[in-house]
């Protein structure tokens, strides 16, 4: 088990003033990735896993927060929440085998849509990416989710439709 | 936007129709029963009603409605397959003011559960055989008022007694049931003539529908159509049909359900408005029956569905059909789904009429698209915009891309909904900040404005024209505590076009591919059902944990086939 990353945790300050948490995740952060997802709507999750997740598992909670940071490298976005901390958006990449490519999904509570953190959790993850020495980062977006597409050109990732299948696309970015 | 398609209308087609030919359905309605009184409206498994029937009673149930307390705008559910108690149900609840909600009968209890809260319907109108569905999903919700009606309720008496004696107690097709305080349709009829049909003013805006249309997350949603749309698109498709088809002198087959957008606009109303006749086709599946019906009838016309058409030119006898149409035949038209080369030039070598594809959706209540009604051959493309239409291809952001690119197919124009009910998010991501309605569909135009489908993009499966989402289907499957995961996804069949097969992870070693099955057909409506079940130790995700279904499809086509 590799080392807790410190070196990425980061403070924030967002549009509405507000300060936000940036910092890789901790296998102690079941409670909070749960509630994060249980909170999360269903057309939300849809997206991100691309199928009908009723309740998030404990073997996908597990998956989630208990990483190595090396291959699999999860940061989470979290604002102070009374005495703790709420999780509003965490963002994750696999690297493959050979360690050349990977593939990264990012996840936004709903009403943090809009306000920054999306960009904030990418900008941390591809420079970690980078600094691993990973050379291309992928995605698998819906088709139809016009707004990651738009949001995942923007941060200057290649659009590739898949012709065997419509429904989803591929998105690429050399780092 | 210049409207390229234009320059391909066929000889008095009008570019644009008026959309307030009509002030409501209500006054359509009504002109049209003065003027075909004595005329057939509907005929059903041999008996029949004309408009004047048809206006009273239909005056009858809205008065029994009124005379309930129901009020303008509430909402009234009809829960009837293609009978004659369909269309006095439909304009009896619509002349007294009412929001009609079609509810395919054939829903199961949560299904229907679901869509009677989410509209807030008060009343229902049921027929017998599904009463005890309406039983189970009542148990949790209230509904105020219950009609319920017998498959023979408006034959004639001799006949009306035999047929509800068979359906019971011979064939056995009511389950049993016990709804207090229902009443028999015929009995709310009596009670309707009793009192007299308050005149309700009913405008353009008012609602007429909520027409329930899958979503690709969870439940259903209602889109929201007015008198107004649907005048619209009434007189957009009578005017594409308009060279064609006589005043008065016409008979359609309606063998696709009326609670359908397609066969509701196309069949009943565009025919109701010529003043023509519609043949309900109550169970079309029973192909025997039904050719013996399309051989004793003289159609004019007839709407289908790819699966139907194939079905009936793979009919023993229907060959027979063309010499005892003697010629009548006009007009094929098919929607609902992509129809394929095959069925099309059977159909026209067979019938001597090519069959017309259109192209719509409920949010647009339905019609977008036809292929011109003169057209020689099936052409492959859902056809050119009615009158009054725009349908632009989009791209991604939102702008026009090049004839012949593939894009979005978007559209706008009378016809199109006011919105989803309840449902304001679903809404906004309807419709572009143009006021465009994204259909989801993914096409292309070409130089003369005809509109050919590219793959759909949606991952949703087209079942015989219904659209089935996997999300809903894996949504029942993991109810089932055997079940860890489950994954849905959609096959060519060479029946219904696409098929649904369904991969299901075990958390029970036990669980079997009938207890599965048996859980779905308590969750899900017949065409969502899977018609095969897999199990594997699990399913290919990426290594992110993104399902992959071009994998699982794969894997279908590959077993299916």
């Amino acid at each position: 088990m590799a080392e807790y990353p410190a070196h990425l945790v980061r403070k924030h300050r967002v549009y509405d003033g507000r300060t936000v948490t940036i910092r890789p995740v901790r296998p102690d952060d079941e409670v909070l990735e749960r509630e994060f997802l249980n909170e999360l709507a269903g057309e939300s999750r849809y997206l991100r896993f691309q199928k009908w997740v009723h309740a998030p598992s404990d073997k996908l909670i597990h998956f989630l927060t208990d990483i190595d940071y090396d291959r699999h490298l999860a940061l989470v976005c979290t604002v102070p929440q009374g005495d703790h901390e709420e999780l509003v958006g965490e963002a994750r990449y696999v690297a493959d085998a050979d360690g050349r490519n990977c593939e990264f999904g990012i996840m936004i509570a709903d009403a943090w849509h809009k306000s920054g953190i999306a960009g904030l959790l990418m900008e941390a993850l591809i420079g970690a990416a980078q600094a691993r020495g990973l050379a291309t980062m992928e995605g698998q977006v819906l088709t139809r989710n016009s707004a990651m597409l738009r949001f995942a050109r923007g941060l200057g990732f290649e659009i590739q439709p898949i012709p065997e299948d419509p429904a989803t696309t591929r998105i690429v970015k050399r780092l | 936007m210049r409207k390229i398609w234009l320059d391909a209308y066929p000889e008095g087609v009008p570019a644009e129709i008026n959309a307030c030919a009509y002030a409501s359905i209500k006054e359509m309605l009504e002109q049209s029963c003065l003027r075909f009184r004595d005329k057939i409206a509907f005929s059903n498994m041999g008996a029949t009603i004309t408009y004047g029937e048809l206006d009273r009673l239909s005056c009858d149930i809205g008065a029994y409605l009124q005379a309930r307390g129901l009020r303008k705008g509430d909402r009234v559910a009809i829960i009837l397959p293609n009978l004659l108690q369909y269309p006095v149900a439909l304009f009896g609840a619509l002349r007294a003011g009412m929001v009609v909600v079609n509810v395919n009968p054939l829903y199961t209890a949560s299904e229907l559960e679901h869509q009677l809260v989410d509209s807030g319907a008060t009343a229902i109108i049921v027929l017998e055989n599904f009463a005890y569905t309406a039983e189970r999903a009542l148990a949790k919700i209230r509904v105020r008022h219950v009609v319920i009606t017998q498959v023979g309720d408006l034959f004639p008496p001799l006949r009306r007694w035999l047929t509800n004696l068979v359906v019971k107690h011979v064939r056995r097709l009511v389950p049993r049931w016990t709804i207090a305080g229902a009443v028999g349709f015929r009995e709310a009829v009596a009670q309707g003539r009793r009192s007299k049909l308050e005149d309700r003013e009913l405008r353009a805006d008012d609602v007429a529908f909520l027409q329930y249309t899958g979503g690709t997350t969870g439940r259903p949603k209602g889109a929201i159509l007015t008198h107004g749309n649907m005048i619209a698109n009434i007189e957009q498709t009578a005017a594409w049909m308009g060279g064609v088809l006589t005043e008065g002198a016409e008979t359609v087959i309606t063998a696709l359900p009326l609670y359908h957008i397609f066969a509701l606009t196309a069949n009943l109303f565009v025919f109701l408005k010529l003043g023509g006749s519609n043949v309900l086709v109550t169970n079309p599946r029973d192909i025997p029956r039904f050719v013996t019906e399309l051989k004793l009838t003289r159609f004019t016309a007839i709407t289908g569905v790819n699966t139907l058409f194939n079905a009936l030119l793979d009919a023993a006898g229907f060959a027979r059909v063309p010499a005892a149409n003697r010629g009548a035949l006009k007009v094929a038209v098919a929607g609902g789904m992509a129809v394929q080369r095959t069925v099309a030039e059977r159909w026209q070598q067979l019938m001597g009429v090519p069959l017309i594809e259109g192209y719509g959706l409920t949010e647009a209540s339905p019609i977008v698209c036809v292929n011109p009604l003169n057209a020689l051959h099936f052409s492959g493309k859902i056809g050119l915009p009615v009158p009054s239409t725009e349908v632009a291809i989009l791209s991604e952001q939102g702008n026009e891309v090049d004839l012949g690119e593939v894009g979005e197919i978007c559209v706008r124009g009378p016809q199109v909904m006011r919105g989803y009910w309840n449902a304001p998010a679903e809404t906004a991501k309807a419709f572009t900040a143009d006021g465009w309605l994204r259909t989801g569909d993914m096409g292309w135009m070409d130089s003369h404005g005809y509109i050919e489908f590219a793959e759909r993009r949606k991952d949703v499966i087209v079942v015989s024209g219904f659209k089935a989402y996997p999300t809903e289907i894996e949504d029942a499957v993991m109810l089932h505590p055997g079940v860890k995961d489950a994954g849905a996804v959609g096959v060519p069949d060479p029946r219904s076009g696409e098929a649904v097969v369904l991969f299901v992870v075990k958390k029970d070693p036990a669980l079997s591919a009938e207890a599965v099955l048996a859980h779905c057909k308590q969750h899900l409506t017949g065409y969502k059902l899977p018609r095969r079940i897999e199990f594997r130790d699990r399913l290919p995700k990426t290594p992110i944990g993104k399902i992959l279904r071009r994998e699982l499809k794969a894997d279908a086509t590959r077993s299916y086939g």
